[in-house]
Protein backbone atom coordinates (compact mmCIF):
# COMPACT_ATOMS: atom_id res chain seq x y z
CA UNK A 1 0.00 0.00 0.00
CA UNK A 2 1.51 3.41 -0.67
CA UNK A 3 0.95 5.73 2.51
CA UNK A 4 1.80 9.03 0.90
CA UNK A 5 -2.24 9.87 1.76
CA UNK A 6 -1.61 8.78 5.14
CA UNK A 7 1.37 10.91 5.20
CA UNK A 8 -0.19 14.27 4.01
CA UNK A 9 -3.32 14.29 6.37
CA UNK A 10 -0.93 13.21 9.41
CA UNK A 11 1.36 16.33 8.68
CA UNK A 12 -1.79 18.55 8.33
CA UNK A 13 -2.91 17.41 11.64
CA UNK A 14 0.31 18.08 13.05
CA UNK A 15 0.50 21.57 11.49
CA UNK A 16 -2.54 22.22 13.53
CA UNK A 17 -1.74 20.75 16.59
CA UNK A 18 1.51 23.01 16.49
CA UNK A 19 -0.38 25.93 15.92
CA UNK A 20 -2.68 25.74 19.53
CA UNK A 21 0.49 23.28 21.30
CA UNK A 22 0.72 25.67 24.37
CA UNK A 23 -3.03 25.79 24.75
CA UNK A 24 -3.59 22.38 24.49
CA UNK A 25 -0.82 21.46 26.65
CA UNK A 26 -1.73 23.79 29.09
CA UNK A 27 -5.39 22.35 29.17
CA UNK A 28 -3.87 18.62 28.88
CA UNK A 29 -1.88 19.53 31.82
CA UNK A 30 -4.32 20.80 34.36
CA UNK A 31 -6.17 17.62 34.73
CA UNK A 32 -3.69 15.21 36.05
CA UNK A 33 -1.97 17.93 38.09
CA UNK A 34 -4.96 18.76 39.85
CA UNK A 35 -5.29 15.49 40.56
CA UNK A 36 -1.93 14.70 41.48
CA UNK A 37 -1.55 17.46 43.63
CA UNK A 38 -4.77 16.53 45.63
CA UNK A 39 -4.13 13.02 46.00
CA UNK A 40 -0.45 12.13 45.60
CA UNK A 41 0.22 15.15 47.81
CA UNK A 42 -2.73 16.39 49.47
CA UNK A 43 -3.85 12.61 50.67
CA UNK A 44 -0.47 11.38 50.87
CA UNK A 45 -0.26 11.76 54.34
CA UNK A 46 -3.52 9.59 55.45
CA UNK A 47 -2.95 6.95 52.77
CA UNK A 48 1.00 6.21 53.53
CA UNK A 49 2.43 3.61 51.40
CA UNK A 50 1.09 1.33 48.79
CA UNK A 51 2.83 -1.32 47.51
CA UNK A 52 5.89 -0.31 49.72
CA UNK A 53 5.77 2.66 47.50
CA UNK A 54 4.53 5.92 48.91
CA UNK A 55 1.27 7.26 47.50
CA UNK A 56 2.18 9.83 45.43
CA UNK A 57 5.00 7.53 43.35
CA UNK A 58 2.19 5.15 43.22
CA UNK A 59 0.21 7.29 41.10
CA UNK A 60 2.44 9.34 39.21
CA UNK A 61 2.90 6.58 36.06
CA UNK A 62 -0.67 5.64 36.10
CA UNK A 63 -1.59 9.57 35.12
CA UNK A 64 0.98 9.91 32.93
CA UNK A 65 -0.47 7.31 31.42
CA UNK A 66 -3.98 7.87 31.75
CA UNK A 67 -3.25 11.51 30.08
CA UNK A 68 -1.81 9.85 27.16
CA UNK A 69 -4.55 7.14 26.58
CA UNK A 70 -6.70 9.96 27.28
CA UNK A 71 -5.54 12.16 24.89
CA UNK A 72 -5.44 9.65 22.37
CA UNK A 73 -8.79 8.75 22.28
CA UNK A 74 -10.26 12.21 22.87
CA UNK A 75 -8.10 13.48 19.32
CA UNK A 76 -9.19 10.15 17.55
CA UNK A 77 -12.56 10.25 18.49
CA UNK A 78 -13.38 13.97 17.84
CA UNK A 79 -11.34 14.47 14.94
CA UNK A 80 -12.78 11.75 13.24
CA UNK A 81 -16.42 12.66 13.87
CA UNK A 82 -15.52 16.53 13.44
CA UNK A 83 -13.86 15.26 9.57
CA UNK A 84 -16.95 13.56 8.86
CA UNK A 85 -20.12 15.12 10.46
CA UNK A 86 -18.83 18.86 10.61
CA UNK A 87 -16.69 19.94 7.86
CA UNK A 88 -16.66 16.74 5.37
CA UNK A 89 -12.97 16.68 4.81
CA UNK A 90 -12.98 13.70 4.83
CA UNK A 91 -15.39 13.36 1.67
CA UNK A 92 -12.47 16.14 0.43
CA UNK A 93 -10.01 13.70 1.06
CA UNK A 94 -12.35 10.91 -0.66
CA UNK A 95 -11.99 12.38 -3.96
CA UNK A 96 -8.00 12.18 -4.32
CA UNK A 97 -6.37 9.28 -5.68
CA UNK A 98 -6.10 7.68 -1.71
CA UNK A 99 -7.75 4.86 0.10
CA UNK A 100 -9.62 5.09 2.68
CA UNK A 101 -7.45 2.80 4.91
CA UNK A 102 -4.93 5.44 4.40
CA UNK A 103 -7.24 8.05 5.73
CA UNK A 104 -7.94 6.25 8.88
CA UNK A 105 -4.65 5.26 9.46
CA UNK A 106 -3.42 8.38 9.58
CA UNK A 107 -6.08 9.34 11.88
CA UNK A 108 -4.72 6.71 14.04
CA UNK A 109 -1.40 7.90 13.61
CA UNK A 110 -2.39 11.77 15.10
CA UNK A 111 -4.04 9.92 18.02
CA UNK A 112 -0.71 8.56 18.58
CA UNK A 113 1.35 11.27 18.40
CA UNK A 114 -1.18 13.20 20.52
CA UNK A 115 -0.92 10.76 22.89
CA UNK A 116 2.66 10.44 23.32
CA UNK A 117 3.38 14.43 23.33
CA UNK A 118 0.68 14.71 25.84
CA UNK A 119 1.87 12.09 28.01
CA UNK A 120 5.55 13.70 27.83
CA UNK A 121 4.57 16.52 29.19
CA UNK A 122 2.19 15.78 32.11
CA UNK A 123 5.40 13.21 32.75
CA UNK A 124 8.20 15.94 32.68
CA UNK A 125 6.00 18.09 34.93
CA UNK A 126 5.24 15.88 37.27
CA UNK A 127 8.72 15.19 37.54
CA UNK A 128 9.82 18.24 37.86
CA UNK A 129 7.50 18.58 40.89
CA UNK A 130 8.40 15.58 43.16
CA UNK A 131 11.86 14.20 44.14
CA UNK A 132 11.62 11.02 42.72
CA UNK A 133 14.31 10.22 39.93
CA UNK A 134 14.17 7.27 37.44
CA UNK A 135 16.81 5.39 35.46
CA UNK A 136 16.91 5.66 32.25
CA UNK A 137 15.73 1.68 31.85
CA UNK A 138 12.76 2.45 33.62
CA UNK A 139 11.90 5.10 31.38
CA UNK A 140 12.91 2.76 28.46
CA UNK A 141 10.61 -0.14 29.82
CA UNK A 142 7.93 2.27 30.29
CA UNK A 143 7.93 4.18 26.60
CA UNK A 144 7.37 0.43 25.82
CA UNK A 145 3.96 0.18 27.34
CA UNK A 146 3.18 3.95 26.60
CA UNK A 147 3.51 3.37 22.99
CA UNK A 148 1.23 0.39 22.28
CA UNK A 149 -0.97 2.16 25.06
CA UNK A 150 -1.85 5.27 23.57
CA UNK A 151 -1.80 3.20 19.67
CA UNK A 152 -4.85 1.34 21.50
CA UNK A 153 -6.85 4.00 22.71
CA UNK A 154 -5.79 5.93 19.51
CA UNK A 155 -7.89 2.80 17.36
CA UNK A 156 -10.50 2.68 19.77
CA UNK A 157 -11.56 6.57 19.38
CA UNK A 158 -11.30 5.81 15.74
CA UNK A 159 -14.07 3.41 16.12
CA UNK A 160 -15.90 5.72 17.83
CA UNK A 161 -15.64 8.09 16.18
CA UNK A 162 -16.26 6.00 12.75
CA UNK A 163 -19.66 4.42 14.18
CA UNK A 164 -21.33 7.17 16.09
CA UNK A 165 -22.68 10.73 14.21
CA UNK A 166 -23.73 12.32 17.51
CA UNK A 167 -21.77 14.02 19.48
CA UNK A 168 -23.97 13.25 23.17
CA UNK A 169 -23.55 9.54 22.08
CA UNK A 170 -19.43 10.49 22.07
CA UNK A 171 -19.68 11.99 25.53
CA UNK A 172 -22.01 9.25 27.23
CA UNK A 173 -19.51 6.33 26.12
CA UNK A 174 -16.50 8.01 27.53
CA UNK A 175 -17.80 8.49 30.70
CA UNK A 176 -19.81 5.18 30.84
CA UNK A 177 -17.35 3.20 29.66
CA UNK A 178 -13.12 4.70 28.65
CA UNK A 179 -13.29 6.62 31.96
CA UNK A 180 -14.49 3.58 34.57
CA UNK A 181 -11.80 1.71 32.32
CA UNK A 182 -9.34 3.89 33.13
CA UNK A 183 -9.85 4.35 36.90
CA UNK A 184 -10.90 0.51 37.81
CA UNK A 185 -7.71 -0.37 35.96
CA UNK A 186 -5.40 0.14 38.83
CA UNK A 187 -4.73 3.57 38.40
CA UNK A 188 -5.33 4.48 42.31
CA UNK A 189 -5.33 1.14 43.52
CA UNK A 190 -3.49 -1.87 43.72
CA UNK A 191 -5.08 -4.72 41.77
CA UNK A 192 -5.02 -6.67 45.46
CA UNK A 193 -8.02 -4.55 46.01
CA UNK A 194 -10.21 -6.31 44.34
CA UNK A 195 -12.46 -9.03 45.80
CA UNK A 196 -10.20 -12.21 44.68
CA UNK A 197 -13.25 -13.29 42.23
CA UNK A 198 -12.96 -10.83 40.22
CA UNK A 199 -9.29 -10.21 39.76
CA UNK A 200 -8.88 -12.57 36.94
CA UNK A 201 -11.60 -10.57 35.18
CA UNK A 202 -9.77 -7.18 36.06
CA UNK A 203 -6.64 -8.86 34.57
CA UNK A 204 -7.96 -10.11 31.36
CA UNK A 205 -8.77 -6.55 30.05
CA UNK A 206 -5.91 -4.84 28.25
CA UNK A 207 -6.24 -1.59 30.24
CA UNK A 208 -5.41 -3.09 33.37
CA UNK A 209 -1.84 -4.78 31.42
CA UNK A 210 -1.18 -1.63 30.14
CA UNK A 211 -1.81 0.41 33.68
CA UNK A 212 0.04 -2.19 36.09
CA UNK A 213 2.73 -3.27 33.86
CA UNK A 214 3.32 0.82 32.95
CA UNK A 215 3.44 1.36 36.53
CA UNK A 216 5.79 -1.88 37.57
CA UNK A 217 7.91 -1.32 34.30
CA UNK A 218 8.32 2.43 35.76
CA UNK A 219 8.85 2.27 39.52
CA UNK A 220 10.73 -0.93 39.89
CA UNK A 221 12.46 -1.74 36.15
CA UNK A 222 10.13 -5.11 36.12
CA UNK A 223 9.05 -5.90 32.58
CA UNK A 224 6.26 -8.20 32.23
CA UNK A 225 6.45 -9.50 28.83
CA UNK A 226 2.83 -11.01 29.45
CA UNK A 227 1.16 -7.37 29.64
CA UNK A 228 3.06 -5.71 26.87
CA UNK A 229 2.24 -8.73 24.67
CA UNK A 230 -1.42 -8.00 25.84
CA UNK A 231 -1.35 -4.27 25.17
CA UNK A 232 0.21 -5.07 21.76
CA UNK A 233 -1.68 -7.64 20.62
CA UNK A 234 -5.17 -5.56 21.86
CA UNK A 235 -3.58 -2.60 19.64
CA UNK A 236 -3.39 -4.72 16.80
CA UNK A 237 -6.90 -6.24 16.90
CA UNK A 238 -8.31 -2.59 17.62
CA UNK A 239 -5.86 -1.57 14.12
CA UNK A 240 -7.29 -4.08 11.98
CA UNK A 241 -11.12 -3.55 13.53
CA UNK A 242 -10.81 0.06 13.25
CA UNK A 243 -10.05 -0.04 9.73
CA UNK A 244 -12.56 -2.15 8.45
CA UNK A 245 -15.33 -0.72 10.25
CA UNK A 246 -14.19 2.59 9.03
CA UNK A 247 -14.02 0.92 5.37
CA UNK A 248 -17.52 -0.30 6.15
CA UNK A 249 -19.16 2.69 6.99
CA UNK A 250 -17.43 4.38 4.15
CA UNK A 251 -19.03 2.13 1.63
CA UNK A 252 -22.33 2.80 2.80
CA UNK B 1 -13.55 8.17 -32.04
CA UNK B 2 -12.67 8.95 -28.66
CA UNK B 3 -15.06 7.17 -26.22
CA UNK B 4 -17.50 9.89 -23.86
CA UNK B 5 -15.58 11.52 -20.69
CA UNK B 6 -19.00 9.88 -18.66
CA UNK B 7 -21.37 6.79 -19.46
CA UNK B 8 -23.57 5.82 -17.22
CA UNK B 9 -25.80 2.41 -17.92
CA UNK B 10 -29.12 1.96 -16.68
CA UNK B 11 -27.48 2.64 -12.93
CA UNK B 12 -29.67 2.62 -9.85
CA UNK B 13 -29.36 3.21 -6.59
CA UNK B 14 -31.27 1.95 -3.69
CA UNK B 15 -31.82 3.37 -0.47
CA UNK B 16 -33.62 1.00 1.77
CA UNK B 17 -37.03 1.12 0.06
CA UNK B 18 -36.19 4.22 -1.70
CA UNK B 19 -35.13 4.08 -5.54
CA UNK B 20 -33.01 7.07 -5.80
CA UNK B 21 -31.34 6.41 -8.90
CA UNK B 22 -33.79 4.54 -11.32
CA UNK B 23 -32.18 2.64 -14.21
CA UNK B 24 -30.56 6.05 -15.31
CA UNK B 25 -28.31 6.49 -18.90
CA UNK B 26 -26.07 9.10 -19.66
CA UNK B 27 -23.42 10.16 -22.04
CA UNK B 28 -21.32 13.56 -21.72
CA UNK B 29 -19.02 14.00 -24.83
CA UNK B 30 -15.45 15.25 -24.12
CA UNK B 31 -15.12 18.44 -23.84
CA UNK B 32 -18.65 19.49 -22.97
CA UNK B 33 -20.52 21.14 -20.18
CA UNK B 34 -23.14 19.15 -19.33
CA UNK B 35 -25.39 20.53 -16.74
CA UNK B 36 -28.05 18.67 -14.36
CA UNK B 37 -31.06 20.06 -13.54
CA UNK B 38 -34.04 18.85 -10.86
CA UNK B 39 -36.26 19.86 -8.05
CA UNK B 40 -34.76 18.90 -4.74
CA UNK B 41 -34.40 15.54 -3.69
CA UNK B 42 -34.79 14.41 -7.63
CA UNK B 43 -31.13 12.42 -7.04
CA UNK B 44 -28.63 14.58 -8.47
CA UNK B 45 -26.18 14.47 -5.30
CA UNK B 46 -26.65 10.60 -5.21
CA UNK B 47 -25.72 10.73 -9.37
CA UNK B 48 -22.36 12.73 -8.76
CA UNK B 49 -21.56 10.72 -5.60
CA UNK B 50 -21.58 7.32 -7.86
CA UNK B 51 -19.84 8.78 -10.69
CA UNK B 52 -16.92 10.43 -8.59
CA UNK B 53 -16.77 7.32 -6.94
CA UNK B 54 -17.86 7.78 -3.72
CA UNK B 55 -20.79 5.72 -3.44
CA UNK B 56 -21.38 2.18 -5.28
CA UNK B 57 -24.55 1.74 -7.40
CA UNK B 58 -26.77 -0.92 -6.65
CA UNK B 59 -26.98 -1.75 -10.43
CA UNK B 60 -25.58 -0.55 -13.68
CA UNK B 61 -22.54 0.54 -14.66
CA UNK B 62 -20.48 4.04 -15.14
CA UNK B 63 -17.54 4.21 -16.86
CA UNK B 64 -15.15 7.73 -16.86
CA UNK B 65 -12.92 8.35 -19.35
CA UNK B 66 -13.74 4.82 -20.31
CA UNK B 67 -12.68 3.30 -16.75
CA UNK B 68 -15.07 1.82 -14.93
CA UNK B 69 -15.60 3.15 -11.37
CA UNK B 70 -15.94 -0.16 -9.67
CA UNK B 71 -12.38 -1.30 -10.15
CA UNK B 72 -10.44 1.63 -11.26
CA UNK B 73 -11.90 3.98 -8.29
CA UNK B 74 -8.22 5.27 -7.67
CA UNK B 75 -7.29 5.95 -11.24
CA UNK B 76 -10.46 7.80 -11.69
CA UNK B 77 -10.12 10.00 -8.68
CA UNK B 78 -6.93 11.17 -10.35
CA UNK B 79 -8.31 12.34 -12.95
CA UNK B 80 -11.52 13.94 -11.78
CA UNK B 81 -11.73 17.57 -9.88
CA UNK B 82 -15.24 17.50 -7.73
CA UNK B 83 -16.58 20.40 -5.23
CA UNK B 84 -19.44 19.22 -3.70
CA UNK B 85 -22.55 20.17 -2.51
CA UNK B 86 -20.97 20.92 1.24
CA UNK B 87 -18.70 23.60 1.73
CA UNK B 88 -15.76 20.86 2.76
CA UNK B 89 -12.66 23.42 3.30
CA UNK B 90 -10.97 22.67 6.25
CA UNK B 91 -11.38 26.11 8.91
CA UNK B 92 -8.16 24.83 10.58
CA UNK B 93 -6.01 25.65 7.55
CA UNK B 94 -5.04 28.25 5.56
CA UNK B 95 -6.51 28.90 2.20
CA UNK B 96 -3.36 27.90 0.50
CA UNK B 97 -2.43 25.34 3.17
CA UNK B 98 -6.21 24.00 1.98
CA UNK B 99 -4.31 24.08 -1.44
CA UNK B 100 -1.59 22.63 -0.74
CA UNK B 101 -2.97 19.69 1.52
CA UNK B 102 -5.09 18.40 -1.57
CA UNK B 103 -2.05 18.59 -3.72
CA UNK B 104 -0.44 16.50 -1.62
CA UNK B 105 -2.82 14.10 -1.53
CA UNK B 106 -2.91 14.05 -5.35
CA UNK B 107 1.10 12.85 -4.59
CA UNK B 108 1.89 16.58 -6.46
CA UNK B 109 5.75 17.42 -6.36
CA UNK B 110 6.08 21.30 -4.63
CA UNK B 111 7.60 22.75 -7.25
CA UNK B 112 4.62 21.79 -9.22
CA UNK B 113 2.11 22.22 -6.90
CA UNK B 114 3.57 25.94 -5.79
CA UNK B 115 3.35 27.59 -9.19
CA UNK B 116 -0.25 26.03 -9.88
CA UNK B 117 -1.60 26.94 -6.14
CA UNK B 118 -0.06 30.74 -7.17
CA UNK B 119 -2.18 30.95 -10.60
CA UNK B 120 -4.55 29.76 -9.06
CA UNK B 121 -5.11 31.89 -6.69
CA UNK B 122 -4.33 34.73 -8.59
CA UNK B 123 -6.90 33.76 -11.14
CA UNK B 124 -9.62 33.45 -8.10
CA UNK B 125 -9.15 36.64 -6.80
CA UNK B 126 -7.86 35.06 -4.04
CA UNK B 127 -4.12 35.79 -3.45
CA UNK B 128 -4.34 38.49 -0.92
CA UNK B 129 -5.90 36.67 1.71
CA UNK B 130 -4.14 33.12 0.65
CA UNK B 131 -2.62 33.03 4.90
CA UNK B 132 -5.90 33.51 6.18
CA UNK B 133 -8.54 31.09 7.29
CA UNK B 134 -11.76 30.15 4.95
CA UNK B 135 -14.36 31.05 7.88
CA UNK B 136 -13.17 34.40 7.81
CA UNK B 137 -14.34 34.81 3.95
CA UNK B 138 -17.07 35.50 2.47
CA UNK B 139 -19.69 32.61 0.76
CA UNK B 140 -18.64 33.06 -2.78
CA UNK B 141 -15.06 33.65 -1.79
CA UNK B 142 -15.13 29.75 -0.47
CA UNK B 143 -16.69 28.75 -3.03
CA UNK B 144 -13.94 30.01 -5.44
CA UNK B 145 -11.59 28.53 -3.30
CA UNK B 146 -13.42 25.44 -3.16
CA UNK B 147 -13.16 25.23 -6.88
CA UNK B 148 -10.03 26.34 -6.88
CA UNK B 149 -9.00 23.19 -5.02
CA UNK B 150 -10.85 21.08 -7.26
CA UNK B 151 -8.39 22.02 -10.19
CA UNK B 152 -5.03 22.13 -8.41
CA UNK B 153 -4.50 18.93 -10.21
CA UNK B 154 -5.79 19.43 -13.63
CA UNK B 155 -9.09 16.82 -13.99
CA UNK B 156 -9.73 16.03 -17.03
CA UNK B 157 -13.22 15.83 -15.75
CA UNK B 158 -14.85 18.12 -13.59
CA UNK B 159 -18.11 17.98 -11.00
CA UNK B 160 -19.78 20.81 -9.63
CA UNK B 161 -22.60 20.08 -7.45
CA UNK B 162 -24.71 22.98 -6.98
CA UNK B 163 -21.38 25.18 -7.64
CA UNK B 164 -23.29 28.56 -7.17
CA UNK B 165 -26.08 28.64 -4.86
CA UNK B 166 -26.38 30.97 -2.01
CA UNK B 167 -24.43 33.44 -4.34
CA UNK B 168 -25.06 36.54 -5.22
CA UNK B 169 -24.97 37.54 -8.88
CA UNK B 170 -21.89 38.81 -8.68
CA UNK B 171 -20.10 35.89 -7.41
CA UNK B 172 -22.27 33.67 -9.31
CA UNK B 173 -21.32 35.30 -12.61
CA UNK B 174 -17.27 35.41 -11.99
CA UNK B 175 -17.62 31.47 -11.51
CA UNK B 176 -19.75 31.16 -14.29
CA UNK B 177 -17.01 33.45 -16.51
CA UNK B 178 -14.43 31.01 -15.09
CA UNK B 179 -16.40 27.90 -16.03
CA UNK B 180 -16.60 29.29 -19.71
CA UNK B 181 -13.01 29.17 -19.73
CA UNK B 182 -12.62 26.47 -18.81
CA UNK B 183 -14.45 24.63 -21.24
CA UNK B 184 -12.67 22.38 -24.04
CA UNK B 185 -9.66 21.98 -22.13
CA UNK B 186 -11.89 19.60 -19.79
CA UNK B 187 -15.05 18.48 -19.26
CA UNK B 188 -17.49 19.94 -16.99
CA UNK B 189 -20.73 18.30 -15.18
CA UNK B 190 -22.68 20.82 -13.19
CA UNK B 191 -25.78 20.50 -11.26
CA UNK B 192 -27.92 23.44 -10.35
CA UNK B 193 -31.40 24.46 -9.70
CA UNK B 194 -31.23 28.01 -11.54
CA UNK B 195 -32.19 27.71 -14.99
CA UNK B 196 -30.51 30.63 -16.62
CA UNK B 197 -27.18 29.21 -15.12
CA UNK B 198 -27.80 26.04 -17.11
CA UNK B 199 -28.68 28.08 -19.93
CA UNK B 200 -25.66 30.43 -19.96
CA UNK B 201 -23.49 27.20 -19.56
CA UNK B 202 -24.40 23.98 -20.58
CA UNK B 203 -23.88 22.82 -24.39
CA UNK B 204 -26.64 20.21 -23.26
CA UNK B 205 -28.79 19.66 -20.41
CA UNK B 206 -30.56 17.30 -18.49
CA UNK B 207 -33.87 17.04 -16.57
CA UNK B 208 -34.34 14.27 -14.12
CA UNK B 209 -36.85 13.95 -11.17
CA UNK B 210 -38.28 10.83 -8.93
CA UNK B 211 -34.03 9.53 -10.16
CA UNK B 212 -35.59 9.21 -13.97
CA UNK B 213 -34.36 10.81 -16.42
CA UNK B 214 -36.67 12.81 -17.93
CA UNK B 215 -35.76 15.22 -20.56
CA UNK B 216 -31.93 15.27 -22.84
CA UNK B 217 -31.23 17.89 -24.97
CA UNK B 218 -29.18 21.61 -25.67
CA UNK B 219 -32.00 24.74 -24.29
CA UNK B 220 -33.40 24.69 -27.74
CA UNK B 221 -34.19 21.40 -28.09
CA UNK B 222 -35.49 21.22 -25.16
CA UNK B 223 -37.81 24.36 -25.30
CA UNK B 224 -38.71 22.98 -29.08
CA UNK B 225 -39.88 19.96 -27.41
CA UNK B 226 -42.06 21.74 -24.92
CA UNK B 227 -44.23 23.20 -27.87
CA UNK B 228 -43.82 22.27 -31.26
CA UNK B 229 -46.73 25.39 -31.69
CA UNK B 230 -45.60 29.37 -30.91
CA UNK B 231 -47.90 31.24 -28.81
CA UNK B 232 -48.29 34.97 -29.67
CA UNK B 233 -49.35 37.69 -27.10
CA UNK B 234 -51.50 40.26 -28.59
CA UNK B 235 -52.36 43.47 -26.90
CA UNK B 236 -55.73 45.53 -27.67
CA UNK B 237 -57.06 48.92 -26.55
CA UNK B 238 -60.25 47.43 -25.94
CA UNK B 239 -63.07 45.25 -27.38
CA UNK B 240 -60.64 42.24 -26.37
CA UNK B 241 -63.83 39.90 -25.79
CA UNK B 242 -65.52 40.68 -29.70
CA UNK B 243 -61.99 40.00 -31.16
CA UNK B 244 -60.84 36.77 -29.03
CA UNK B 245 -64.33 35.79 -30.94
CA UNK B 246 -63.13 36.33 -33.98
CA UNK B 247 -60.25 34.76 -33.79
CA UNK B 248 -61.31 31.79 -32.49
CA UNK B 249 -63.75 31.08 -35.12
CA UNK B 250 -60.26 30.66 -37.66
CA UNK B 251 -58.97 27.49 -38.54
CA UNK B 252 -55.62 28.13 -38.03
CA UNK B 253 -55.87 29.23 -34.46
CA UNK B 254 -55.42 26.14 -31.89
CA UNK B 255 -56.36 27.75 -28.39
CA UNK B 256 -57.20 31.20 -27.70
CA UNK B 257 -56.85 32.71 -23.74
CA UNK B 258 -58.07 35.88 -22.67
CA UNK B 259 -57.27 38.46 -19.99
CA UNK B 260 -57.49 41.47 -19.71
CA UNK B 261 -56.34 43.27 -22.37
CA UNK B 262 -54.45 40.60 -23.65
CA UNK B 263 -55.08 37.47 -25.46
CA UNK B 264 -52.55 34.54 -25.77
CA UNK B 265 -52.86 32.89 -29.23
CA UNK B 266 -51.58 29.61 -30.27
CA UNK B 267 -51.23 28.65 -33.29
CA UNK B 268 -51.06 25.60 -35.40
CA UNK B 269 -48.22 26.95 -37.17
CA UNK B 270 -45.53 30.10 -37.72
CA UNK B 271 -47.25 30.51 -41.23
CA UNK B 272 -50.58 31.06 -39.77
CA UNK B 273 -49.49 35.07 -38.77
CA UNK B 274 -50.83 36.92 -41.54
CA UNK B 275 -53.84 35.41 -41.83
CA UNK B 276 -54.25 36.39 -38.35
CA UNK B 277 -52.70 39.70 -39.19
CA UNK B 278 -55.16 40.28 -41.79
CA UNK B 279 -58.01 39.24 -40.03
CA UNK B 280 -57.20 42.06 -37.33
CA UNK B 281 -57.00 44.91 -39.88
CA UNK B 282 -58.41 47.90 -38.29
CA UNK B 283 -58.60 46.44 -34.81
CA UNK B 284 -57.21 49.06 -31.89
CA UNK B 285 -53.59 46.61 -31.41
CA UNK B 286 -51.22 47.96 -28.95
CA UNK B 287 -48.81 45.12 -29.67
CA UNK B 288 -48.24 41.69 -30.91
CA UNK B 289 -44.84 39.64 -29.64
CA UNK B 290 -43.97 36.16 -29.66
CA UNK B 291 -43.94 34.49 -26.47
CA UNK B 292 -40.75 32.64 -25.51
CA UNK B 293 -40.41 29.48 -23.49
CA UNK B 294 -38.72 29.52 -21.11
CA UNK B 295 -36.51 26.50 -19.90
CA UNK B 296 -38.55 27.46 -16.58
CA UNK B 297 -41.46 26.79 -18.32
CA UNK B 298 -39.81 23.55 -20.06
CA UNK B 299 -38.78 22.59 -16.31
CA UNK B 300 -42.15 23.27 -14.58
CA UNK B 301 -44.10 21.26 -17.15
CA UNK B 302 -41.89 18.45 -16.43
CA UNK B 303 -41.35 18.01 -13.16
CA UNK B 304 -45.11 19.50 -12.36
CA UNK B 305 -45.29 22.85 -9.76
CA UNK B 306 -46.12 21.38 -7.08
CA UNK B 307 -42.70 21.70 -3.69
CA UNK B 308 -41.37 18.62 -2.86
CA UNK B 309 -41.12 17.54 0.79
N1 LIG C 1 -27.71 8.49 2.57
C1 LIG C 1 -29.01 8.47 2.24
N2 LIG C 1 -29.85 7.56 2.81
C2 LIG C 1 -31.15 7.51 2.46
N3 LIG C 1 -31.73 8.31 1.56
C3 LIG C 1 -30.95 9.23 0.96
C4 LIG C 1 -29.57 9.36 1.26
N4 LIG C 1 -29.05 10.35 0.51
C5 LIG C 1 -30.08 10.83 -0.24
N5 LIG C 1 -31.22 10.16 0.03
C6 LIG C 1 -32.52 10.38 -0.62
O1 LIG C 1 -32.35 10.19 -2.01
C7 LIG C 1 -33.11 11.14 -2.74
C8 LIG C 1 -32.20 11.90 -3.68
O2 LIG C 1 -31.34 12.72 -2.92
P1 LIG C 1 -30.23 13.64 -3.56
O3 LIG C 1 -29.45 14.24 -2.44
O4 LIG C 1 -29.49 12.86 -4.57
O5 LIG C 1 -31.11 14.76 -4.26
P2 LIG C 1 -30.67 16.11 -4.99
O6 LIG C 1 -31.26 16.05 -6.33
O7 LIG C 1 -29.21 16.30 -4.87
O8 LIG C 1 -31.43 17.20 -4.13
P3 LIG C 1 -31.01 18.72 -3.76
O9 LIG C 1 -31.36 19.53 -4.95
O10 LIG C 1 -31.87 19.05 -2.61
O11 LIG C 1 -29.55 18.71 -3.44
C9 LIG C 1 -33.80 12.02 -1.71
O12 LIG C 1 -35.13 11.56 -1.56
C10 LIG C 1 -33.03 11.79 -0.44
O13 LIG C 1 -33.86 11.90 0.68
MG1 LIG D 1 -27.97 17.70 -4.08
Amino acid sequence: MILHGSLAIWIRDMQVLRRAIFSELVAVVAYPLTIYLAFGIGMQGYIGAVEGSPYGLFIAPGLITMTAVNAAYNESVWSLWFHRRVQFTVESYRVTPISVSEIIIAKICTGFTHGIIKGCAVGLVIFAITPFRFPLEHLLSYLVFLIPGSALFSCAGVISGTVMDKPETIGKVEAVLVMPLIFMSGLFFPLSSYPAAVIPWVRALPTTALFEGARRALVSGDMSLMYVLQVSLSALVLFALAVGIFRRKMAE
Amino acid sequence: MPTAAIIARSLTKQYAALTALNSFDLEVAQGSIFGLLGPNGAGKTTLIRILTTLMRQSSGEVFIQGLDTRTAGRQIRSMIGVVSQENSLDRYLTARENLVLHARLHGMDKQLYSRRIDELLELMGLAGRQKDFPDTFSGGMQRRLVVARALVHQPQVLFLDEPTTGLDPQSRRAVWDYVRSLAGSMTIFLTTHYLEEAEQLCDRIAIMDHGRLIALGSTQELKDRLSGTTVYEIEFERNVASYAALLKAMACVRTIDAKDNLLHVTLECWECLSEIVTALNGAPVRRISLKERTLEDVFISLTGAGVRE
